[in-house]
């Protein structure tokens, strides 16, 4: 379980994150939704060591983050990382070098399912193809947890779909993934839970199906409630 | 084998939890002859896929269809529809009970005497081609 316990950051004198809380747990899907600046990110980097937090406490499994236990978290940032000039085949040379974690096998497996071609150029690649590119980077990690920072923003429908595809694939099957969003449209049936983030704090976090069945509401219900409030 | 087919014709609503809607969307496929008395269905990592939905929820939709003897699965072999016909019988009814219900509660509003009501179901029922 990813346990996020009470972090705060303050950054160009705004609380962005003003005492979040939630767990994540493996086998799950937890999506963090919010409205553009509401700190999605900013969790994420903070979860990965990327960005550091002025207070309260991070744990993955009951351990604090760090070097080894990255092997076991994957991250898929809102964009493509990689230098512009390398071919595909190239990076993904990179990662099997640096990722003890790296799976070269389900990696082909990948580049064949979203078609990619080893030959091209990341910096050549169109918005969703590299969308498709940067998942693969983290699905190519044999690790127990996923974070992607908006995997379905901006791209088009059929990437879309692609990338919808692996969610319900065995490919996330069993990990623990965790994942935001600023529309839930189409992906609502896709999460098991709902975290809502509004100024800094975790406004609502639900299981879907509970709030399905008690209260009759789904995902963009609350987050009408909660937003338009 | 197929039993792929016509799985992803579904829509979901987002208010009802979607596993009570894949069980019933199984009862609409059992009550309709879709799917066969002991018929073997979809995995439940494939039923995801086709349908678009978390594998969790199938689980726990196969869990609830398991516990309601919809579906019966042995062992590690793949699941199969119930070949209890008078639970299968039963489907029927509910549906038709459910289905039945909601046209009464709307007809009702209309305040229509019974037989004129009747008459016309008959005349649309007869009329109507076949869905």
């Amino acid at each position: 379980m990813i346990e996020v316990q009470d972090i705060r950051k303050r950054y160009r004198r705004r609380d962005v994150l003003n005492g979040v809380s939630f767990n994540a747990d493996k086998g799950e899907i937890t999506c963090l939704i919010g409205v553009n600046g509401a700190g999605k990110s900013t969790i994420l980097k903070a979860v990965m060591g990327l960005t550091p937090i002025a207070g309260g406490s991070i744990r993955i499994d009951g351990q604090a983050p760090g070097p080894k236990l990255y092997e076991r978290i994957a991250f898929v940032p809102d964009r493509l990382t990689m230098p512009t000039g390398m071919k595909l085949a190239e990076a993904l040379r990179f990662m099997e070098d640096f990722y003890e974690s790296w799976n070269s096998e389900r990696a082909s497996e990948l580049m064949r399912f979203f078609g990619l071609s080893y030959s091209d150029r990341v910096g050549s690649l169109s918005k969703g193809t590299a969308a498709k590119f940067n998942l693969l980077l983290g699905l190519g990690q044999d690790s127990d947890y996923l974070l992607m920072d908006e995997p379905f923003s901006g791209i088009d429908l059929f990437s879309r779909e692609a990338i919808m595809e692996v969610f319900t694939s065995e490919l996330i099957e069993g990990r623990g993934v965790l994942f935001t969003t600023h529309e839930i449209g189409e992906i609502e049936h896709l999460i098991d839970k709902a975290v809502l983030l509004q100024d800094g704090k975790v406004s609502r976090a639900f299981d879907c199906e509970e709030m399905r069945s008690g209260e009759g509401k789904s995902v963009i219900d609350v987050m009408r409630e909660v937003y338009r409030a | 084998m197929n039993t792929s087919g016509g799985w992803k014709e579904i829509l979901f609503n987002n208010r009802d939890p979607v596993y009570l809607q894949v069980v019933r969307h199984f009862k609409e496929r059992i009550a309709t002859g879709q799917l066969l008395p002991g018929q073997v269905i979809p995995s439940r990592r494939e039923l995801g896929g086709l349908m678009k939905i978390n594998p969790n929820t199938v689980q726990k939709a196969y869990k609830e269809m398991e516990e309601q003897r919809l579906i019966i699965t042995e062992g590690n072999s793949p699941s199969k529809v119930t070949n209890d016909t008078e639970l299968l019988n039963q489907i029927r009814s509910e549906l038709l009970g459910e289905a039945v219900h909601a046209f009464v509660a709307s007809v009702r509003k209309i305040d229509v005497p019974i037989d004129e009501l009747l008459l016309l179901v008959k005349r649309t029922y007869e009329e109507a081609p076949e869905a």
